[in-house]
């Protein structure tokens, strides 16, 4: 039987969106790929359901929300840990959880990690713009385009079946830490860098800028001696795309990054590894490993 | 034509690296034949390079990179014209034209000759980019070039026309930025309701036509109710 199951915001959070799989296919609108920024917990949460993995999920940040259930349902916690309480008791991540009319969800900020995901089991109502509920970091206020969850948001969830409960085994749940290597493969323009600045790049330890988001990570840190070698034109930019500033700063590009850009693309991170992008936060340290695109 | 991996999931084809119109032609000519294969995941042109997403699933790089070049040597022949001439009604008025007099400063001209020259040159949209519908114009004429702001404005109203470089460019959203304002256009140049949100595309030929403030005013209301029609034809 077909029920309408509702989570209420009662708490936002600090930074509380929808997020799918994105927008892949419009980035000749220049509308970035977007969707969740750690996308394998995402897919795993709504595995966890036995939801389609372009099904939404909620994606919190740093602090998470208090949430409130009407009706019955089932959902599911992934990503960061962030000490989640269903009616003051303890509530499992990585498993699937049946939550009744009037439960409390409430998520505490995140140690290890930054960003968690709440999965629900059934078919979202709301705002669908371009075949995605995914908000986008600089169209947040635009009239049609899914915004931040505030407090009195309601989301209307179609459920018509419950599942028996699964369990994600710990030994595939990712580690956070506050230290992290990705690989990377040769960007566009690295063959513009001369070996020293190469060199200067992959030695270097970066710290987390707090002036990262969605659009991007900005790293503490530059690489030595760096001089500009006049204006690139400008060219576009995928998912991980590492370029650099005329100061020589790095910035690695993630979901809501603008889809062209005009610095130096250097390296461009894997794809198994941009999820691990998604959970690193302001002060964490992070260093890259070149490989080559023929061993992925 | 230079076709590089990009990621793991792309392919990066660059034409020769300059601003130019046969050659941004090019990237839409390649783009408009690829689009329509609906063999990729996704597609970023730029000024003089297009960036073709690969489902890996379906292809390795290298075969990727096969198609495309197969692609590109048989363009299909009933190509449908695409390249319209658009005209934007802008307001130059002070009350817009945020940045006019630092424009004046840098260029040495006086408003008149800036929008005198802004309106009767021909521009090509080269790429979108930055944000949602943010269409990347040019060239502007050499007498207009001026500098980026040195501190960026946190908001730029919607709709403000900004100068940087040889480019032009008109904010489709309110969004921080380091372009130099001289006017305002009432026309929503990105609207999420429409089924195709962006008012220009690549290849688009553009022209600005000066408009008063009651003017201005007449046409955002117009937008508002739904009996806006855009100045456009197909070429």
């Amino acid at each position: 039987m077909a029920s309408t199951f509702k989570i209420h915001i009662a708490k936002p959070g600090l930074f509380t969106t929808l997020q799918d799989l994105g927008r892949v296919g419009h980035q000749d609108s220049g509308i970035p790929f977007g969707g969740a920024m750690d996308k394998e917990s995402h897919k795993i949460a709504n595995e966890l359901l036995d939801n389609p993995h372009s099904t939404p999920t909620l994606e919190m940040t740093l602090v998470g929300p208090e949430l409130r259930f009407e009706g019955q349902g089932q959902i599911a916690i992934t990503g960061a840990d962030m000490n989640a309480e269903l009616n003051g008791q303890p509530a499992p991540m990585y498993k699937t959880i049946d939550v009744k009319d009037g439960d409390q969800l409430v998520f505490h900020h995140a140690k290890l990690g930054c960003r968690t995901y709440v999965a629900a089991r059934g078919e979202w109502q709301g705002t669908e713009w371009l075949k995605s509920y995914s908000a986008v970091a600089n169209l947040l206020n635009v009239e049609g385009v899914p915004g931040m969850l505030k407090a009195g948001s309601t989301i209307d969830i179609q459920t018509t079946t419950f599942i028996a409960h699964r369990n994600y085994p710990d030994s595939l749940r990712p580690l956070f830490s506050s230290c992290y290597i990705l690989r990377v493969i040769t960007g566009p323009e690295f063959e513009q860098f001369d070996i020293d600045q190469i060199q200067s790049f992959f030695n270097t330890i970066y710290k987390i800028s707090p002036d990262s988001n969605r659009m991007g990570y900005r790293l503490e840190g530059s690489i030595e001696n760096y001089q500009p070698k006049g204006e690139e034109i400008s060219s576009a930019i995928v998912e991980g795309t590492i370029q650099v500033t005329s100061s020589g700063q790095p910035i690695i590009l993630t979901a809501d990054a603008q889809t062209t850009g005009g610095y130096p693309r250097i390296v461009n991170v894997v794809s198994e590894d941009l999820s691990i992008v998604g959970q690193m936060k302001a002060g964490d340290e992070v260093k890259f490993m070149l490989v080559s695109l023929a061993d992925l | 034509m230079k076709i590089q991996p990009f990621g793991d999931k792309a392919l990066l084809v660059s034409f020769e690296k300059r601003i130019d119109p046969e050659i941004n032609q090019q990237v839409i000519d390649l783009y408009h034949t690829l689009k329509a294969s609906s063999h990729f995941t996704f597609l970023t042109p730029a000024y003089c390079s297009l960036t073709v997403g690969i489902d890996r699933t379906l292809y390795t790089i290298s075969e990727g990179t096969e198609l495309i070049r197969k692609l590109a040597s048989c363009p299909p022949t009933n190509q449908v014209a695409y390249n319209r001439e658009v005209t934007i009604p802008i307001c130059y008025e002070e009350e817009f034209a945020l940045d006019m007099k630092e424009v004046s400063r840098m260029t040495g001209l006086s408003a008149d000759e800036i929008i005198e020259k802004h309106s009767n040159t021909q521009f090509r949209v080269y790429m979108l980019g930055f944000v949602a519908g943010f269409a990347y114009l040019g060239t502007l004429p050499e007498e207009l070039v001026c500098q980026r702001k040195h501190t960026p404005r946190k908001s730029v109203p919607k709709g403000a026309v900004g100068l940087a470089g040889h480019q032009t460019g008109i904010y489709p959203v309110n969004a921080p930025g380091g372009w130099q304002i001289i006017g305002q256009t009432p026309v929503d140049m990105f609207d999420s309701r429409r089924e195709e949100p962006n008012l220009l595309f690549p290849g688009d030929t553009v022209k600005f036509r000066p408009i008063s403030v009651d003017e201005f005013k007449l046409i955002a209301l117009k937008q508002e109710t739904g009996i806006y029609s855009m100045e456009a034809t197909h070429g």
